[in-house]
């Protein structure tokens, strides 16, 4: 049996639903974290003995006519799909705009339980619900629930299961509405929210009104000012970057690679009478490569949990409050902020957070600068590059961060530019949830949650890549084993040699390493990490110390890889400013729905990596040595001519612009004639 | 006149949504932020204020606020 959950955004229905399913989707606490519909089985122990309960959880609404696609989803889902019972989170703080929605689906002839959540923070507000009058007055059961510490969720499904087969019968009926004619509809609304408004004070008291101001208004008041709540924004990302890269994160990483390098030592131990291809392919390749990748996962899961701790206090919908004015001014909304932090996370979710974004242009620009934000699976590349070349100055990570919303903003600007943007009225609403102390559980279950997502892609992807790598390494074309000494014969050598060429404008010289590792990044982004150890034979990258110790004096990360400092930051940069993985272009594409938008998502994307790393290298190398470094000219060219590009596409859309508009003025004095 | 000039804490009746925009209009109306409702701007910031309807806050900038006239 098929038991949906839907409600207003923000009530808590997702939070219900991994609590009844063990499911660890993302939660947050602000209107429209979950953007699609998800399906799982209910756990046993809510649901003892009987058939199996499916639950299925919708994305927030506030009425069944939908506005945004996420809104359509969950419409359209209970009108046609006619789940066996309808349970509705009702957000218990706010029953005056919730019933609303209550009644609609009350409508539907589909059994529904009303789970009045959030009963707590009413407790504490001195609100009562009398949940027995409203039971009556809804004509359907009704249980007090707090999905956060999981209470009452058995009696809302035993209730569920209950009513299943029955019908509903609507305590409101709407008729004779003609829906084509919109004053018709409205009327009918109104008439509806009446109701809801005679019903709300039968059943609740209240003794503090949300119309007082309150403490948390006073922390608004300081967190969205324009100045102060900037800084602290600032300083609120610095401190989740600074904790991440630099404080936390490494600690608990260092007592990881010790545990990979003699997990690495032990097995060439058990193989050291197999065959010395087989020994290194398993060795260095698999170990090797998948270690160096599973090494970050300290760094990666501690912003996981911090970020989880931000999303969960309701700090966010305050952030979006700050940014918004400045977004707007580069054609962006506030709500891009979401995606963008989210983003930080893994780009694919960022993407797809952008479909709560009304407008079409600002939703297609947003997808399209999301991944310029270092996700997840960068800050391992990150991370390497900060400690082999810049002794683990952590400046660097957080400098990505900041050169990625600067990028964002630029790019922003750009894009609307070619887009021949016009100012038009954009309106800015977002809602501000309570706040609350975040839970360090939860925030520990999403970290495990998406640690281990980490964990299995590199057990599966880049284990897969690694090994191709080792074994494209291994062999030359004549499938002989590559001799020592010899490495430029490889397969591999070969194959991205080409590409090695475009990247010497950015690192100085001509490195198929490094372009292999460019190249294999586009699968997943941790492959920067994982190829670069295969093909240099380097697994321990966090404790570098330890390995020029090992090696003897002067064989540290930095001197095999051969590159400057300024190469090191610009090969970094290309990196992470390049396209996404490919699993990110395909979100992009499923969010932008044009063919168009993503070649020039794609487009802007490549240029602005390539720039971005071209103008480091060559700037850093004349800032340190007093001349450009290798590749100056066909670097500069291919920039040039990227920006002569750019500059045509600006003159086109001006023209065309210049043309709507006399075409405009034309008939507008055509019709005052 | 509009929200952008109502006093901060005072409870105002809704008169009208003056807007083009008929999906903002819709939106809003699900809000429970339609004439012949009360609303109340709760403080104001540089940038826009923040509003009590039925029993939600809400942030809006000045565009939004000059568009709901009280």
């Amino acid at each position: 049996m098929r038991i949906a959950f839907a409600g207003n955004p923000n009530s808590g229905k997702t939070t219900m639903y991994n609590a009844l399913t063990g499911r660890n989707e993302r939660v947050g606490n602000w209107a429209g974290v979950t953007v699609e519909k998800k399906e799982a089985a209910i756990k046993k122990n809510y649901c003892a003995g009987g058939e199996e309960l499916v639950a299925v959880d919708l994305p927030g609404a506030y009425s069944m006519s939908p506005f945004t696609s996420e809104e359509s989803i969950t419409s359209s889902y209970v009108r046609n799909e006619r789940p066996d019972v309808i349970i509705n989170i009702v957000d218990a703080t706010n029953l005056s705009r919730s019933l609303f929605f209550t009644t609609q689906l009350l409508e539907l002839g589909v059994p529904v339980v009303v789970a009045l959540n959030k009963s707590d923070i009413n407790e504490k507000k001195g609100t009562s619900i009398d949940s027995v009058a409203l039971s009556d007055q809804l004509g359907c059961p009704v249980v007090n629930t707090v999905s956060t510490s999981a209470c009452g969720l058995e009696e809302v499904v035993q209730a569920a299961v209950s009513l299943k087969g029955k019908s509903q019968k609507a305590p409101y009926v709407q008729t004779g509405v003609d829906l084509t004619d919109k004053h018709e509809v409205e009327k009918a609304d109104r008439r509806r929210f009446e109701f809801v408004n005679r019903i709300v004070p039968k059943v609740e008291t209240r003794r503090t009104l949300t119309k007082e101001r309150n403490v948390q208004d006073r922390i608004d008041n300081i967190l969205t000012n324009p100045v102060i709540g900037l800084i602290i924004f600032a300083g609120v990302m610095f401190l989740v970057f600074q904790i991440s890269q630099a404080w936390a994160g490494p600690w608990f990483a260092d007592l990881l690679t010790g545990r990979i390098d003699a997990f690495g030592e032990a097995v060439g131990g058990w193989m050291e009478s197999s065959s010395p291809f087989l020994q290194s392919l398993v060795v260095d390749g698999i170990i090797g490569g998948v270690g160096a990748v599973i090494g970050f996962l300290p760094l990666v899961m501690v912003m996981y949990f911090l970020i989880a701790l931000l999303e969960d206090c309701g700090y966010m919908a305050r952030a979006t409050v700050v940014l918004d004015p400045i977004f707007k001014k580069v054609g962006l909304s506030g709500k891009s902020v979401i995606p963008f932090i989210i983003g930080t996370g893994c780009a694919i979710p960022g993407v797809m957070a952008c479909r709560t974004i009304r407008n079409e242009r600002e939703r297609r620009a947003t997808a399209m600068l999301t991944s310029f934000m270092p996700c997840g699976a960068k800050l391992p590349v990150i991370a390497l590059f900060a400690g082999a070349f810049f002794a683990d100055a952590s400046w660097v990570g957080t400098l990505m961060y900041f050169v990625g919303i600067f990028l964002i903003l630029a790019c922003a600007l750009l894009v609307n530019t070619l887009a021949g943007y016009k100012v038009r009225k954009s309106y800015f609403i977002i809602e501000l949830p309570e706040y609350k102390t975040p839970s360090l559980i939860r925030a520990f279950y999403s970290m495990c949650g998406r640690g281990w997502a980490y964990i299995v892609k590199a057990g599966t992807i880049i284990l897969v890549c690694n090994t191709l790598v080792q074994i494209m390494q291994s062999f030359n074309w004549q499938l002989q084993v590559v001799e020592e000494g010899m490495e430029n014969t490889s397969i591999l050598a070969s194959v991205a040699g080409p590409f090695a060429y475009l990247l010497i404008p950015i690192v100085g010289f001509h490195a198929w390493q490094l372009a292999a590792a460019a190249v294999t990044g586009f699968i997943a982004k941790e492959n920067v990490v994982g190829t670069l150890a295969v093909c240099y034979g380097i697994s321990n990258f966090i404790n570098t110390d330890e390995l020029a110790l090992m090696d003897g004096a002067g064989s540290s990360v930095a001197a095999v890889f051969g590159l400057t400092k300024a190469a090191a930051l610009a090969y970094l940069m290309f990196n992470l400013f390049t396209p996404p993985c490919f699993a990110a272009i395909g979100a992009m594409n499923s969010e932008m729905k044009s063919a168009k938008w993503l070649w020039g998502g794609i487009g802007l994307q490549l240029g602005v990596g390539y720039a971005a790393g071209f103008l480091v290298y060559q700037i850093g190398t004349l800032a340190a040595t007093g001349t450009v470094g290798g590749g100056f000219v066909p670097g500069l060219t291919a920039v040039l001519a990227m920006a002569a590009v750019i500059i045509y596409l600006i003159r086109r859309t001006n023209r065309r612009l210049a043309a709507e508009y006399e075409l405009e003025s034309n008939s507008a004095s055509r019709s005052a004639a | 006149m509009d929200l952008t000039y109502a006093q901060e804490g005072k409870e105002y009746i809704i008169r009208e949504i003056a807007t083009d925009d008929e999906e903002l209009d819709s939106f809003l109306f699900t809000l429970g932020c339609y004439s012949g409702e009360p609303v109340t701007v709760v403080s104001r910031t540089r940038n826009g204020c923040v509003i009590s309807v039925k029993d939600g806050r809400y942030n809006i900038d000045h565009q939004l606020a000059s568009a709901i006239l009280i």
